[in-house]
């Protein structure tokens, strides 16, 4: 007796593989038109949202692939990033070189992070996304304690409007004026007035890019290797926590970068809440893409990105128009996120268990038939 | 005892205990012990400290059950909230003002947290393994669900809903008229001026915890510990694993929604909408606090990790603020209660899958 | 942590090295200073240099604007070095172009250039009439109160904990 599925069961098979992105698919083709948003301003947000959110969201493929999870440790990468912008708001550079100086000045602060958060994560095999959950709440509890209690007092910072009355501690919101939109207005063209920042685009590109040479080195490969059996992996020689370390530092390297983009389209920094926020929204994009827990490709970015984006933004009109309360579509689309979430989160749980059982029947019926 | 005795006696109290928690049982023996220095009544703060103590100990808890079970830290108590209330509109949306409303609200909670904890115990059961990140984010999509809820349930009364639009229910709900310190009032001991002990919510807990702690020790209690430390030895010995761990997840649940009318009897607001939102870390880390692990738990952990955990809470803004004029209580929360639950994370466990 | 003298030690080193080297040239590059243009009648050495009834300044390639007496105009200018170009009519009607380069402290936020005395002595030294600026403190932390909150909508995914 072989084990071969039918046509019906590759079909379903095909569902229950992109089930989330089908999902989203539907909800969008049901919410744009019940919005009423012309195509035109649709199409310019997404633009803008790409543009913003995608290099964060990259930054989440690296610990994937190394077997770590959804890293919701990016939170620690954001903060890195923030502080960068906080000094040179201070010092006052602006433009390009406030950027290229924020990105230097958060990269050894991410690696820092990263490391840190790698070795933990490494204590707690088999529990590395709620504990990089945690991790997140904690490390904010000290990025407080620094930006609310040190800055001012212990790192020394001058300027008035950055510090609160009382003297010491950052104010709730930095106005990022200097470097606002530098980058996204650097070659910024508008095809049928849609403003699209080319050099912004570029430089995700670029990071694309590096994704794609980094799977193919050697680090790239070992990563693999880990993420798909780390008892093989060890067995083979690779130095299976310093991998996963590894790639938590380069997946925090390029949260903190990905944080300064984002921050330079908006223009200004939440001091104490753009950073909590980022590791939710970049998690359920990623997921809406039809990535996984243990699979995610750059596809699955920008496949995300545009669905997630699309359904955030038509929610609120749609359900206006629908019921009549806009407040109801915006309940409607934070509780598309998190379910969005907890759905991914259970169908890899279950496709997990299926595939072993599945693995499992094979392996007894080859016995069965060998004997 | 020689030294030698002394000394590795000593080191194998802290290892057994932990450090984080006696750093953290010091810290707050500390609070209490400079707060009269800097004008802090005592009286007061241990007042204070009864009452939250009172207000969150039952929703603490609600993660025994699963503790014991195996199905880890329970982050999704938010739908055991949820069912209180449910619990607790439906009450007031009846219209029984007094001491029986509190009755009536843990009495129309039971069936929507058995219903809830139901259909959670079963996802739970084929996520074996995952629990705890689905947990979390099942409790967040619950709440966001309700949220909607909130706003179209055809609920009337008139504390309870908008005044402009007179549907949808309101953020907060006040409990006054209704069952506010219900159970605080209750048989409470005033001791000097500013010392008052809310007696009956302690005697409810109290109540509570040993019905708990009854049931861990009857035949389907030991068969939930079992499949807890060893579920193939579990199985093994005919326990229904799968019906076990749903048990757990509606005792939990159950427990979550009088643990919120308790909290909304002595706070005096119904919180609705995102206010159950984050209310799972706190117990979790309370429980942890007080000697847990991810899956093993006693009543104990739970009396003396809410003790430990809601004293820093109430005193850490009162004393600190009195001594170095900084409101640093909230970052000193943040970072106690997170990291408990990342030292527990971090541990290694025993159980076998 | 055992330092070996390697190759790929050195190579690290250098890029650092390289590394830091240029964060300090974007330091000076990205640098943002703010040139107040003064037009005010100014006493220098007891001598009085009178305030031009109109001028027209213009820093570097940006906008040329114009002054009246008693002006006072800013300019938001980025780096180190700069060019300053002036013409004003002096009472004979006849036109003055006058050009100078100048050169901004590093760690100044603010600077004063004083027209006045720059078309008095136009060959002289830069600090003659350029000076640095400390803006009253006053007038700073009471300004940013009302400024309005832009965030991304996505913040209602998370309520203050």
């Amino acid at each position: 007796m072989t084990l071969q599925m039918t046509k019906t069961q590759k079909l379903l098979r095909i569902i229950g593989n992109n089930t989330v992105p089908i999902l989203f698919l539907v909800i969008c083709a049901f919410g744009i038109p019940l919005s009423g948003y012309s195509a035109n301003y649709l199409v310019s947000e997404i633009v803008i949202r790409i543009s913003r959110n995608s290099f964060l969201i990259v930054s989440l493929l690296i610990p994937i692939l190394a077997g770590m999870g959804l890293n919701f440790g990016m939170t620690l990468g954001a903060m890195a990033g923030q502080i960068g912008l906080i000094l040179i708001s201070d010092w006052g550079i602006v433009g390009i070189p406030g950027i290229i100086l924020a990105m230097i000045i958060s990269t050894p602060i991410s690696v820092i992070l990263g490391w840190w958060c790698g070795k933990i994560l490494n204590m707690a095999r088999g529990r590395e996304m709620v504990t990089s959950y945690i991790i997140g709440f904690f490390m904010n509890g000290i990025y407080q304690l620094v930006v609310l209690y040190g800055m001012g007092v212990v790192i020394p910072i001058r300027s008035n409007s950055l510090l609160l009355p009382r003297g010491y501690g950052i104010r709730n919101t930095v106005n990022l004026i200097g470097i606002r939109r530098s980058l996204d207005d650097l070659l910024l063209i508008r095809p049928f007035g849609i403003p699209i920042p080319l050099a912004t685009l570029f430089v995700i590109a670029v990071l694309c890019l590096f994704i794609l040479w980094f799977k193919k080195t050697k680090l790239g490969q070992d990563m693999r290797a880990v993420g798909q059996d780390l008892e093989v992996a060890r067995a083979a020689g690779i130095k299976v926590e310093h991998t996963r370390i590894v790639s938590i530092v380069i997946s925090t390297v390029f949260a903190g970068y990905g944080m300064i983009l984002y921050l330079q389209n908006i223009g200004t920094l939440n001091t104490y809440n753009s950073h909590m926020q980022i590791g939710m929204f970049s998690v359920a994009a990623l997921l809406v893409g039809g990535a996984s827990v243990s699979k995610a490709n750059i596809r699955n970015v920008f496949l995300g990105v545009i669905l997630f984006h699309l359904m955030f933004v038509v929610s609120p009109m749609a359900g206006k128009n629908l019921i009549g309360q806009a407040q109801l579509g915006e309940y409607f689309r934070v509780f598309v996120s998190y379910g969005v979430i907890t759905i991914s989160l259970v169908l890899y749980e279950v496709r997990k268990k299926r595939d072993q059982h599945y693995a499992g029947m094979q392996l007894a019926a080859e016995q069965e038939a060998s004997t | 005892m020689n030294l030698q005795e002394l000394t590795s006696s000593a080191k194998g109290l802290v290892k057994s205990f932990g450090l984080p928690r006696i750093i953290i049982g010091l810290f707050l023996l500390s609070l209490f012990i400079t707060a009269p220095f800097v004008g802090v009544n005592i009286g007061t703060s241990l007042s204070d400290t009864f009452n939250r103590f009172g207000m969150n100990a039952v929703m603490v808890l609600a993660m025994v059950p699963m503790i014991h079970s195996g199905c880890g830290l329970n982050f999704g108590l938010p739908l055991g909230i949820i069912a209180g209330l449910l619990g607790a509109t439906i009450s007031l949306q009846v219209n029984i003002p007094g001491p029986t409303s509190f009755l009536l609200a843990i009495l129309f909670a039971t069936p929507f947290a058995v219903i809830l904890g139901w259909g959670y115990g079963q996802l739970l059961n084929r996520v074996k393994g995952g629990e705890m990140m689905i947990a979390t984010y099942v409790g967040f999509s619950s709440v966001a669900f309700m949220c909607i809820m909130w706003l179209l349930l055809p609920f009337n009364n008139p504390t309870m809903v908008w005044g402009y639009s007179g549907t949808g229910l309101r953020t907060t709900i006040s409990t006054e008229g209704y069952y506010l310190h219900v159970l605080n009032d209750f048989l409470s001991i005033q001791l000097t001026d500013h010392l008052t002990i809310p007696t009956g919510m302690l005697l409810f807990f109290a109540l509570l915890a040993f019905i708990i702690w009854a049931f861990l020790h009857t035949k389907t209690g030991t068969a939930m510990t079992a499949v807890g430390s060893n579920s193939v030895f579990a199985r093994a010995s005919g326990i229904n694993v799968d019906k076990v761990r749903t048990l757990s997840v509606i005792m939990s649940t159950w427990l979550g929604a009088i643990g919120i009318l308790v909290y909304q009897q002595s706070f005096g607001f119904i919180q609705l909408y995102m206010g159950p939102f984050y209310m799972a870390l706190p117990a979790v880390s309370a429980i942890l606090i007080g000697g847990a692990s991810v899956n093993k738990a006693s009543i104990l952990n739970v009396v003396i990790g809410t003790f430990l955990f809601q004293g820093i809470v109430t005193m850490t803004p009162s004393v600190m603020n009195s001594m170095i004029h900084t409101d640093m209580s909230e970052v000193i929360r943040i970072v106690v209660s997170n990291g408990m639950i990342l030292y527990a994370l971090t541990r290694k466990t025993e159980v076998i899958r | 942590m055992k330092l070996a003298l390697t190759r790929i030690f050195w190579i690290r080193f250098v890029a650092i090295l390289v590394i830091l080297v240029f964060s300090v040239l974007l330091f000076f590059i990205g640098k943002q200073h703010t040139v107040l243009l003064d037009n005010k009648t100014v006493t220098i050495e007891g001598e009085e240099i009178r305030a031009l009834q109109l001028v027209e300044i213009q820093i570097n390639n940006l906008e040329p604007m114009e002054l009246a007496a008693r002006d006072r105009d800013k300019e938001e200018v980025t780096g180190q070095k700069h060019s300053v170009t002036i013409i004003y009519t002096d009472s004979n009607w006849e036109e003055y172009t006058i050009e100078r380069t100048f050169k901004l402290p590093l760690m100044q936020e603010m600077v004063l250039l004083s027209i006045p005395t720059l078309v008095a002595n136009p060959e002289a030294d830069q600090s003659l009439w350029l000076e640095n600026y400390e803006p009253p403190t006053y007038a700073v932390t009471a300004a940013d109160s009302e400024e309005e909150v832009v965030t991304d909508d996505l913040s209602v995914l998370l309520t203050d904990i």
